[in-house]
């Protein structure tokens, strides 16, 4: 009987030994040091949802990580770029001269990321572009890096899918002259479809005050293209697929990243007429979770978004090279270490960033299916 | 001649006082002579003698008081019912209507009938004593409205121990909830229950015993109830027992108060006895007709659902009926006869097992399932495990011992058969029919748990024996052994080890589901050990924990083979589509096989770069196989 007694004791002390050893995390203490980090995003103008959800997810991450491992606080020191160049010029020399931030990082599109990276090096602040795609934004400089994949694997990856899965022979290409984002990717898209053997039946540049549509669509018609490929902004794939509809006509459509969240959240009542919408993206709803991920995403206010996820990740990043430096506030030391990250464990995947600030991580294909954005492939 | 009577007394209470006018004004030509029923019962020689018809409208006291004297006077007896008394109209058949029911009362042609005593009290419909529920519960109420008092009355059930005896000397003791002395009662289900056999006039105390032996008696019952109340039926529900006789005695382990026609009137030891002919009423005409004098029969005893022998002893052992069923042999005898016939180990068994084995070996090296499928039919291993089944939940000794010789003697001869043919072959592929009996899951358990109900239910009843193979079909428990005997000529453990885990899996889901089966059908022994079932309980446990593993196993493999289909590489500027993949473990080594599609010519640096990316993104370590398809 006290045998049994004492095993019943042992084996429940056990089991709380080893419950707490479950719980038990390292509890990091503040050490009254601030680190602040800038912030550069478009909260105002046409681009202000790619901001705001970006700095909800960078909030986020926050929330999960407030402190660095030595216990230094991080700040967000926050400015808006409305989307301008020059706004993002005067916006980071604030955060890198006045405010002394140890990095920034930038929801901003290709064309202020390419404004910031002429002078990046000037200041010698690392920038981790989030959302900025063109594969120029890494060229010339040694402080700016790229979290999102570049347009040339994009472009490239969409080009192979639209062949090889697809199985299209004639694409019309619709890209916007204004936006070198939108040519950039464009071309590289109809370079790699043409080089597989493919057809570009048309291509349409659309300008940023464009109102002919019916037109354009018109003629692209007479090319008889099976897709057309449209790296332009969310309220112009909905204007084309609008009047194409118009006009009894329903083409495969295929758009680029980003696209599927900014119609999610500001045409969601759209969402329906958008049915088939194809688009590469850096997400996908239902695609599996990485340990992260399934840490992090529930976190994340509302429903989470490319921009919000692109947020999270950033920032955890960001915490993982300056863990890295001592002093963990040291720019160049942060820079290095965001150019030798190597397997970081994302959300959806793994992602590293060489040594040139490129970024090595999954693309996704996604499409539009009865109002909700549905995954389909996942390339490495 | 008239209908009616020339005169009649009237015997009134203080309430029914006010009729007296209308009895006195009847238009029936009858002269009639109120008196009060205090009067009476004070002098009855002086009021009743001469008399000879009585008219009496009071309560049942009352109006048992009046057909006491009846007896004795020998007067005939005419009742106008108060519009309240409900049981008193129904089972005399009265009319509601004064006048109908005066009419009634005062005509000369009344019914002869029996009067039941019990204890000396008159019994004019029902008495009851116990707990008796649903068989008292009135039959014109909403089958809701039934269900929930009946489930109410279910909670502290339990059997007492009661002795009857008859008036022919029968003595019978056995268990039971409580029981009802009907005299043509109508309404209840007891009632319906003897509708067939009962009568004012067969000069017989009719007796329903409510012994639910378990809560799966006692809601089979209540089914039954709620399914079959419209007609009569002459085949007693099992809970039920019946006793027919001129004299009944009734004594009980402890005394219980008797209800005789809705009111506490008596207790324990009851002795109830029919006095026949003994009164003459008027009753409704189409009630005469159903009671024509019949001529009395003997003693019936329908006794067979009752607790008896050991099964009363277990009866008065519990405090609350038990959940399922018990029974001793002698209730089954032709079931457990065949049961041991299918324990006893014989040559046409050996050889059938032998047989089957050949087949089976066969077949799987075939790669055919319809030889494995005749294999399966031509099996006997099912009948042995359903009788080993059946000696665990009886703790029968003798029948498990068998039972398990017969079992194991089948599976040595099946391995043995099985490696013997498999060292006779030289040539010795793993076939689909083999692989598909190497990966048991908690799905298997599944199927062998329903093959068991289904095996135990089939044995039950001989009307759907022939359904047994389809069981053995389904449960497929010599393929298993003929894999895992191959697995011992090919000397591979991991081949007998998955193969015999797959039967060991089959073996104790068949017992315990049979088991359970038999128990809930209500073959459970009187007096019954539980180790022999905890055993197979405890092997059952012991074999979740690979078959979940193996499950989870197969799960997790069908997500990651389908999460590939998705997945897609860039590999040097080639684009290479995973059309489709498979996941396999050998040994300690996951390998993924799968079918490339690409465009362009593949060259050693891309494979290595495809391999690099897997490696990178994928936590798991795998090896990778890989067929390239190209696209033209």
């Amino acid at each position: 009987m006290v045998m049994k007694r004492n095993l019943s004791i042992a084996l429940l002390l056990t089991a709380v030994i080893w419950l707490n050893g479950c719980e038990q995390k390292s509890v990091v203490q503040p050490s009254g040091k601030t680190i602040k980090i800038g912030i550069i995003a478009p909260f105002t103008g046409a681009d202000r949802a790619k901001g705001n959800e970006g700095l909800k997810g960078i909030k986020t991450g926050m929330q999960l990580t407030p402190y660095l491992q030595n216990g230094d606080t991080l700040e967000l020191v926050v400015e808006d770029d409305r989307g301008d160049p020059e706004q993002s010029l005067k916006a980071l020399k604030k955060l890198a001269e006045a405010d002394k931030v140890s990095a920034v990082l930038t929801l901003s599109g290709s064309e202020p990321v390419l404004a910031m990276a002429s002078i990046a090096d000037d200041y010698k602040t690392p920038i981790l572009a989030l959302v900025a795609t063109h594969p120029n934004i890494t060229r010339n400089n040694q402080f700016v890096s790229q979290f999102s994949f570049d347009n040339d694997f994009q472009g490239a990856v969409a080009a192979l899918y639209v062949r090889d899965e697809l199985l299209i022979d004639r694409v019309a290409v619709f890209m916007n002259p204004d936006s070198t984002y939108s040519s950039h990717l464009g071309d590289e898209f109809s370079s790699k479809f043409e080089s597989i053997g493919g057809q570009i039946a048309d291509t349409i540049f659309l300008s940023r005050d464009a109102d002919d549509y019916e037109g354009m669509l018109k003629r692209v018609r007479t090319k008889n293209p099976e897709l057309l490929y449209l790296p332009i902004e969310a309220g112009n794939v909905i204007r084309i697929i609008k009047d194409a509809g118009k006009m009894g006509w329903a083409p495969q459509i295929m758009g680029s990243d980003g696209l599927l969240s900014v119609v999610l959240i500001k045409h969601k009542d759209k969402s329906r007429l958008l049915d088939g919408l194809l688009a590469t993206d850096l997400y996908a709803y239902e695609a599996p979770l990485t340990s992260y991920g399934e840490k992090a995403t529930p976190e994340i206010k509302g429903k989470p978004t490319t921009y919000a996820a692109l947020g999270v990740e950033g920032y955890a990043l960001l915490v993982d090279a300056m863990n890295r430096c001592n002093p963990s506030a040291d720019r160049s030391c942060i820079n290095n270490m965001i150019r030798s990250t190597v397997d970081f464990e994302g959300i959806m995947g793994k992602i590293s960033i060489g040594p040139n600030g490129k970024a090595a991580r999954p693309l996704f294909i996604n499409a539009i299916h009865g109002g909700k954005m549905k995954y389909i492939v996942k390339v490495y | 001649m008239t209908d009616h009577v020339s005169s009649a007394l009237y015997v009134y209470t203080k309430e029914t006082e006010p009729l007296i006018k209308r009895l006195l004004a009847n238009s029936f030509g009858a002269t009639i002579t109120p008196v009060a029923i205090d009067d009476l019962v004070q002098n009855p020689q002086e009021r009743l003698v001469g008399t000879s018809h009585v008219v009496v409208s009071g309560t049942l006291d009352v109006i048992k008081q009046i057909l006491q004297l009846a007896v004795e006077y020998g007067f005939s007896v005419g009742i106008v019912p108060g519009e309240t008394q409900k049981d008193l109209i129904k089972s005399y058949r009265l009319p509601r209507n004064f006048n109908a029911a005066l009419d009634l009362a005062l005509r000369r042609d009344a019914q002869v009938m029996d009067l039941i005593l019990c204890n000396e009290k008159v019994l004019l419909f029902k008495g009851a004593l116990g707990r008796v529920p649903l068989i008292d519960a009135p039959g014109d109420v909403s089958r809701f409205a039934l269900l929930v008092p009946a489930l109410k009355k279910f909670f502290g059930l339990k059997l007492l121990s009661f002795d009857f005896t008859t008036a022919g000397g029968q003595k019978i003791r056995t268990a039971a909830s409580g029981c009802m002395i009907l005299q043509r009662h109508v309404g209840s289900l007891a009632s319906r229950l003897i509708s067939h056999d009962s009568s004012f006039t067969d000069e017989m105390v009719s007796l329903v015993i409510a012994a639910p032996r378990s809560v799966v008696d006692y809601l089979k019952f209540l089914a039954w109830t709620l399914f079959n109340r419209s007609a009569a039926h002459k085949q007693l529900p099992g809970a039920i027992g019946y006793i027919k006789s001129p004299r009944i005695h009734i004594t009980s382990e402890i005394d219980h108060d008797v209800f005789i026609d809705g009111v506490r009137a008596t207790h324990t030891p009851l002795t109830c006895r029919t006095l026949p002919g003994a009164v003459r009423i008027n009753i409704g005409p189409d009630f005469k007709e159903e009671n024509k004098r019949v001529r009395p029969a003997g003693e019936k005893i329908d006794i067979d659902h009752l607790p008896r022998g050991k099964e009363l002893l277990k009866a008065r052992k519990k405090q609350k009926i038990p959940f399922f069923s018990y029974a001793s042999e002698a209730r089954f005898r032709d079931l457990f006869a065949a049961l041991r016939e299918d324990a006893r180990i014989n040559m046409s068994y050996m050889v059938l097992m032998v047989l089957s084995t050949m087949l089976a070996t066969v077949g799987l090296y075939l790669n055919s399932a319809s030889v494995v499928i005749g294999a399966m039919l031509l099996a006997p291993l099912m009948a042995p495990i359903v009788s080993l089944a059946m000696g665990l939940l009886r703790t029968d000794v003798n029948l498990s011992k068998n039972s398990a010789i017969k079992i194991m003697g089948g599976i040595l001869i099946a391995l043995g058969a099985a490696a013997v043919i498999t060292l006779m072959f030289p040539h010795k592929p793993i076939t689909q029919e083999m692989q598909a009996r190497l990966n048991p899951t908690l799905l298997d358990l599944a199927v062998a748990i329903t093959a068991g109900v289904a095996g135990a239910y089939t044995k039950s009843f001989k009307e759907i024996l022939q359904s047994l193979a389809g069981v053995a079909i389904a449960v497929a428990l010599v393929p298993p052994l003929a894999v895992a005997g191959i697995g011992i000529g090919r000397w591979d453990f991991h081949f007998f080890n998955q193969a015999f885990l797959l039967f060991s899996t089959n073996l104790v889901g068949i017992i315990l589901a049979s088991a359970f089966t038999f128990r809930m059908l209500g073959y459970s022994a009187a007096v019954r050990g539980k180790r022999g079932i905890g055993v197979a309980a405890l092997f059952l446990a012991l074999i979740t924990i690979p078959l979940y593993l193996s499950y989870d196993r197969i799960v997790e493999k069908r997500a990651i083979e389908r999460e590939w289909k998705n997945e897609r590489f860039l590999v040097n500027g080639k684009y290479l589509i995973i059309q489709k993949a498979r996941l396999s473990r050998r040994g300690d080594k996951e390998v993924i096989f799968v079918d490339i599609l690409a465009r362009d010519q593949l060259t050693r640096a891309d494979l290595t770069v495809f391999k690099q990316k897997i490696q990178r993104n994928f936590t798991r370590k795998l090896v990778i196989r890989a067929r390239t398809i190209y696209i033209p």
